[in-house]
């Protein structure tokens, strides 16, 4: 765990735990997604590859969720959810609408793109239509059981 | 390339259906699956900065692994080449930095970095006349914004490793002397180190640090702050001897 010299200083996540960040849809405040991953993987006892991994593939959520998105001047609205075998993420674009076929109607290759690297990365991945918004999400197993 | 976005090399498809399952692909076709996928590459390379690691060295292993996917893929499978390819040029990209103790060093790095913000905000503070801003820690650090606040909010973990832990009597950092460093041998109150470490400068209270408290090697501090080796090692042995002097002149006081 990064920072805990004693395996006691830093707080940790349990099971049921849930942390929302919203944010405006900007490219530039997609650091805050990568900040409170980075914090969040670190409370839930992944190791540091894991939590890079992470951080990089929060960044793609984002990106799936602002590309598939028709409206980038929104919301960008991040939940982290803990269970006890996984850390599950989805990001919603709030008021945005997929293409018929699934993808935005610009940067086809780049969804392609962020979606390869996320199958890559983490053992789950997908982006849905839901009430008129655009959710991506993912899923990070733990190596082994909660803490 | 267009926009933000990677282009699928439309033609490399058409070249790989010619090809019989099971033979590794070769000759003009291969060479041009490399060169049209190397925008890929070059992308996902990108995706990696920041972990210190120039850009150069990522290209490089990713290009190698861009090879190895063209050589391994099998067109027959069904499998689109440009998820076969993102997927192994990132494994090797994780393979790299894995291979290179990355993990050690990261932590490390945010942990240097942890212990630099506080000279700098001690130096800002005094020179600005307030408290100074993440950006300008950033800037006196040589970091970005988001670098100082990792470091900031990891640094709260790091305390127990400090130099100011060297008080304690499990003191990590006397118990990581050793070798020909012995001569802090000759200290006998640890509660003088604090106080003498903190008349160096910033430098080479920083690379003290690295050498005894965290443990890296001469070579390692080099690469770490930009000297050649020797350079740290003349650097070490001035620090050392200005440190003594300091204790001897309060132990006289």
């Amino acid at each position: 765990m990064i920072g805990a010299s004693d395996g006691g200083s830093v707080d940790t996540l349990g099971e049921g735990d849930q942390v929302v960040l919203t944010f405006p849809a900007r490219g530039d405040l997609v650091v805050l997604a990568r900040l409170v991953a980075s914090a969040i993987s670190t409370r839930v006892g992944f190791d540091i590859e894991e939590l890079e991994d992470l951080r990089l593939a929060v960044g793609e959520l984002c990106l799936l969720a602002l590309q598939g998105s028709d409206d980038w001047h929104g919301d960008l609205r991040l939940e982290f959810t803990v269970s006890s075998e996984a850390l599950d993420i989805s990001c919603t674009s709030g008021g945005a609408a997929l293409a018929a076929d699934g993808r935005g109607a610009e940067g086809d290759e780049a969804d392609q793109l962020s979606e390869q690297i996320l199958a890559a990365l983490v053992d789950e991945h997908g982006r849905v239509q839901e009430d008129g918004s655009v959710r991506a999400w993912l899923r990070k197993r733990r190596k082994g059981p909660l803490e | 390339m267009t926009g933000r976005g990677y282009d699928a090399p439309a033609h490399v498809t058409e070249v790989t259906k010619g090809e019989e399952s099971g033979r590794p692909i070769s000759g003009a076709a291969r060479d041009a699956m490399i060169t049209d996928n190397l925008g890929l590459a070059h992308q996902l390379a990108r995706r990696f900065l920041h972990r210190g690691e120039p850009l150069d060295d990522l290209v490089q292993v990713a290009s190698v692994a861009l090879v190895k996917s063209v050589d391994r893929y099998d067109p027959q499978r069904g499998v689109d080449f440009a998820a076969f390819a993102t997927r192994t040029i990132i494994g090797e990209l994780k393979r790299h930095f894995r291979d290179k103790g990355w993990a050690v060093r990261a932590s490390r790095r945010v942990q240097e970095l942890y212990l630099e913000l506080g000279h700098a905000t001690s130096t800002l503070v005094q020179q600005l006349g307030r408290s100074p801003t993440v950006a300008e820690l950033a800037v006196a650090t040589g970091s970005s914004e988001e670098a100082v606040i990792e470091a900031i909010e990891a640094g709260q973990g790091y305390r127990a490793t400090s130099i100011d832990a060297s008080e304690n009597e499990d003191d990590p950092l006397a118990a990581r002397l050793g070798g020909r460093d012995l001569r802090y041998d000759a200290v006998d109150e640890r509660a003088l180190l604090a106080p003498a470490l903190a008349k160096l400068p910033p430098r080479e209270q920083s690379i003290l640090r690295m050498r005894f408290v965290q443990g890296l090697t001469q070579s390692e501090i080099a690469l770490s702050i930009g000297v050649s080796q020797m350079h740290v090692s003349r650097l070490l042995a001035s620090s050392l001897e200005e440190l003594r002097h300091h204790i001897g002149a309060d132990t006289a006081d």
